[in-house]
């Protein structure tokens, strides 16, 4: 665990843009409104809340070892330690351990105390946390049950021993406040402990389950490697698959027709004293000379700062109609079709899998990856009527809630899967024993709520994810084809083995036919049926050829 | 198509003919080819003088390969149950049949690839075997449940031919309150009257030819009786072309004013079914008439009716097929059946329906109004 990105630059930042009274107003109230309003950022029940602080840990941890080169190796324990405050709610402790980059002492009250200290909003990159709520609001959670806030251990590289400390969060004046300080032996070379203990119901199995999240997490993060122990059960680890670590692509610049005016004019604050022309070639991706050039030259060469609102507008609205490239799609980060091939393996003993990794593209003005993995666990090949199970990842995070309004959810069920081989009722999820996980990857995902649960459904995304599903179908269909003709032929040779001679015997005894007679028909129907045998010999070898072909790509 | 000739007795001869044929196209390893009846509208001839419906040429043909060998391997186990219950004289349901072959199956273990999974499976080889040798079930003695066919009269004489030769005469004046209960095996019935009958009527609903007999309908009127209960069961069917054969009188059918009674009950009694091209020689009566409730009955008799519930899942489906029926069903599409397929385009225009017990509302207190209209009309000539 450690901030993702400075905590400290990103404050500074805000000291310096605006005014002492209005932050202090800010500040108070955006501590307060999220303890009033938890249920906005995941924590609107027992069961949800134990998912979300294990959720906000973990993302802070993998950001953290991401963005400073580590392959992350992550300890989640979850257990039960007593009856919660809350009715009917247990008192659950979550404990995230990781080998990041550890956090300076002085940091920790604003990483896990203090509201959007640490927040990249808007910064235009994949990575997991964007607004800096998450792991403040657990520690409120835990705050506000079990009036114990944040227990941290965390050490950076070069330390000779590591911070312990207890932090809270002061709602009033949203601020992290440090307590219990002490330097401890940590025989870690460097990382983050924390622990929370809340009240909270544990639910293990299910979409919404524990479970389901450190798989679809382990899935996403090839690089990863997992321990975890849930209550009641033995320590489980899932290795590593891959040892990049995801290079994290650099921010690219706004594109200004993904903006609104109110943006754009707080967009030049960021300024100070520039010509107009000078911010806007250097704050925004895409305004190139042909485009400046269509703008009204007299705002170009007046300071940005001296621009009144109006003049905004104008200027806002030329840039608007001026015909510009789409954004570009260097900053979205794929996981990549050979890491995904053995991360899903992973998830269970598995029959067979199609990965597709969609090349970057842009969907709603935004660019966007879309990466598919499909595989049949052979745990689940008598589940073939129930619906498959769904995986839906944003920034390479689990969503676990809200799935109907989901893109994700849309696009899959916007898909002829029979004609992939997989049953489907009309209008809904394919059945059968499969996982299906799709990961949308983009610097700007639109959300349909604060809680991060649901992507929202535009055409444009929908339509993207769709045709890297059809991708995948494609490939799966050719190994349950050539299953299908390998039962096929199965069952013609059982049949001609069954019905053959129990037909004979039938016809024989009815016409009061020579055994000479019963013999040849035997040999006849033999004949007969070994043709047809024969073709359905034919049939599997094409399917497998196809298969082979497929799988000898996939492996170059 | 040529009217059906076979009788029992050469059942055996040709279903050895085709297991011969069978085998001696597996001697050469070639694929031997059954030829079953296409029992469907499309395959259904309706000649206006013949009156009923009459298989055309179409046939299903079923060519031996390694998906068709379990159809064909459990055609033949069944036949030869069937022939065995030809020769020996026992009689069987289909349900019956299937629990005989699980007990065969049973008994040899090397048969239970042929093992039915529930009774569709056997009922589906059963008819299989029929449309191929295009006979009735009742050929291989399997019978159905004699549903319905209820028979009232004081005139009426029936003499039963038993399956060991011996004979039965009923005589249908002395069963009191009881009816006639007639078989689904009409070359068994003698049927002679004992005075003139007028007519005879059939009624829709069991429960109001009940009625009518309790109130005298029998007694005052020189007729036949007979209740269909809903949708003519085979042995309905026959015993009406039985009566109408040997005893030649007008025979009349009043039930409700509704498309389903018109095709599903009506066209059946008197011309037979589609799915049933094989039976129907013996299982139709051309000439039975349409009494009512006929549209201008509702008037003529200020008859409730109400409208048609097009969101019920029956009706809306009778409606619907009361369309094809006008585009596709050579019967209704014949001028002979003209005043017919008049009824089921008012149905379909005005989408109301009349049924037959609104009779009863004309003289709530007169309980033999009912019948005086029956008469009335059959007097008047007042049918279709």
């Amino acid at each position: 665990m450690a901030p993702a990105g400075n905590a400290k630059t990103s404050d500074k930042s805000q000291e310096k843009t605006q005014p002492k009274s209005s932050k202090s107003i800010s500040s108070s109230s955006t501590a307060e409104y999220f303890s009033k309003n938890l249920q906005q950022v995941g924590f609107s029940s027992q069961t949800k809340a134990v998912l979300t602080t294990l959720k906000e840990a973990v993302d802070n941890s993998l950001d953290a070892c991401e963005e400073h080169g580590i392959l992350p190796e992550i300890k989640v324990v979850i257990e039960r330690v007593g009856v919660g405050s809350i009715k009917n709610s247990e008192r659950i402790r979550v404990v995230v351990e990781d080998n990041g980059p550890g956090i300076d002492g002085e940091d920790l009250p604003k990483v896990f105390g203090e509201y959007l200290a640490s927040s990249k909003f808007g910064r235009g990159r994949c990575t997991r946390g964007q607004q800096g709520i998450g792991i403040s609001a657990a520690t409120t959670w835990a705050q506000l049950t079990s009036a114990s806030g944040a227990k941290v251990i965390s050490k950076t590289k070069g330390q000779r021993k590591a911070v312990s400390a207890v932090i809270e969060v002061d709602i009033k004046n949203n601020k992290g406040i440090l307590k219990n300080r002490e330097t401890i032996e940590w025989d870690r070379p460097n990382g983050t402990r924390v622990e929370f203990v809340f009240d909270g119901r544990v639910q293990v199995n299910g979409e919404a389950g524990l479970l389901n999240y450190l798989l679809g997490t382990a899935l996403v993060n090839p690089h990863v490697t997992f321990q975890y122990q849930l209550p009641d059960q033995e320590l489980q680890t899932v290795e590593r698959v891959s040892d990049a670590v995801p290079q994290i692509p650099e921010a690219t610049e706004p594109h200004p027709h993904t903006m609104k005016l109110g943006e754009f004019i707080a967009h030049s604050h960021l300024f100070g004293r520039v010509k107009t022309d000078v911010w806007l070639k250097r704050g925004f991706s895409r305004l190139g000379d042909a485009a400046m050039d269509a703008l009204p030259k007299g705002l170009l060469n007046q300071n940005v700062d001296s621009l009144s609102n109006a003049d905004f507008e104008k200027l806002f609205s030329s840039i608007q109609s001026v015909e510009l490239k789409a954004p570009s799609t260097s900053s979205v980060l794929s996981i990549g079709e050979d890491a995904l091939s053995k991360s899903i393996q992973r998830l269970g003993k598995i029959d067979f899998f199609s990965v597709v990794t969609r090349k970057p593209t842009i969907c709603d003005f935004k660019p966007v990856q879309i990466e598919v993995a499909i595989a049949r666990l052979e745990a689940r090949l008598s589940e073939n009527d129930a619906p498959v199970q769904v995986l839906r990842f944003a920034n390479r995070v689990p969503l676990q809630f809200d799935k109907s309004a989901c893109a994700i959810v849309h696009a899959i069920t916007s898909v002829n899967w029979r004609s992939y081989g997989l049953g489907q009722p009309k209008e809904s999820l394919p059945q059968g024993p499969y996982i299906m996980a799709v990961s949308v990857v983009s610097p700007f995902i639109k959300f349909k709520n604060a809680s991060k649960e649901t992507i929202d459904a535009s055409d444009e995304l929908v339509e993207e994810i769709r045709r890297a599903l059809m991708q995948a179908g494609q490939k799966l269909s050719r190994h349950i084809k050539a299953e299908e003709k390998a039962e096929d032929l199965e069952e013609k040779k059982r049949y001609i083995e069954q019905f053959g001679p129990i037909l004979v015997e039938g016809l024989v005894r009815i016409t009061g036919a020579k055994p000479e007679i019963k013999k040849r028909a035997e040999e006849g129907l033999m004949k007969i049926l070994g043709r047809d045998t024969s073709h359905a010999e034919k049939e599997l070898n094409a399917a497998t050829a196809r298969l082979e072909e497929q799988l000898e790509k996939e492996r170059e | 198509m040529a009217l059906r000739k076979r009788n029992n007795d050469q059942i055996p001869e040709i279903s050895r003919e085709i297991c011969l044929r069978m085998l001696t196209d597996l001697e050469r390893a070639k694929r031997p080819v059954l030829h079953a009846t296409k029992c469907s509208l499309d395959n259904a001839i309706y000649n206006p003088k013949i009156g009923f419906f009459t298989p055309g040429d179409k046939k299903v043909a079923t060519e031996l390969n390694v998906s068709s060998v379990k159809k064909m391997s459990r055609a033949i186990f069944l036949l030869e149950i069937l022939l065995r219950n030809i020769d020996s004289g026992a009689v069987n349901t289909k349900r019956e049949l299937y629990y005989i072959s699980k007990g065969e199956i049973k008994g040899n273990p090397r048969l239970k690839p042929l093992d039915f999974a529930d009774q569709p499976e056997s009922d589906d080889i059963i008819d299989f075997i029929c449309e191929m040798l295009e006979v009735y079930r009742e050929d291989f003695n399997c019978y159905a449940n004699d549903r319905g066919g209820q028979t009232y009269s004081q005139q009426l004489i029936v003499t039963e031919t038993l399956t060991d030769g011996e004979t039965a005469t009923i005589d249908l004046s002395k069963l009191g309150t009881s009816p006639f209960q007639p078989k689904n095996r009409p070359q068994n019935f003698t049927l002679k009257m004992s005075e003139r009958i007028d007519f005879g009527l059939i009624v829709e609903s069991e429960g109001t030819a009940n009625t009518l007999v309790a109130n005298g309908f029998t007694k005052r009127n020189k007729s036949i009786l007979i209740g269909s209960q809903g949708v003519p069961s085979n042995a309905v069917r026959a015993w009406v072309k039985t009566i109408q054969d040997q005893l030649k009188i007008p025979l009349y059918f009043f039930g409700d004013l509704d498309a389903y009674t018109l095709q599903n009950i009506f066209r059946t009694l008197k011309a037979g079914s589609a799915a049933s091209l094989i039976r129907n020689q013996d299982y139709s009566a051309p000439d039975v008439r349409f009494l009512g409730v006929l549209p201008d009955d509702i008037k003529k008799y200020d008859l409730f009716d109400y409208p048609v519930r097009e969101q019920d899942a029956q009706e809306g489906r009778a409606l619907k097929k009361a369309d094809d029926a006008l585009k596709n069903d050579p019967f209704f599409q014949d001028k002979k059946n003209k005043g017919l397929a008049e009824i089921l385009r008012w149905l379909l225009k005005n989408k109301r329906r009349c049924e037959q017990q609104s009779y009863f509302s004309v003289a709530p207190k007169d309980p033999t109004m009912p019948e005086k209209i029956i008469v009335e009309k059959i007097k008047r000539g007042d049918f279709v």
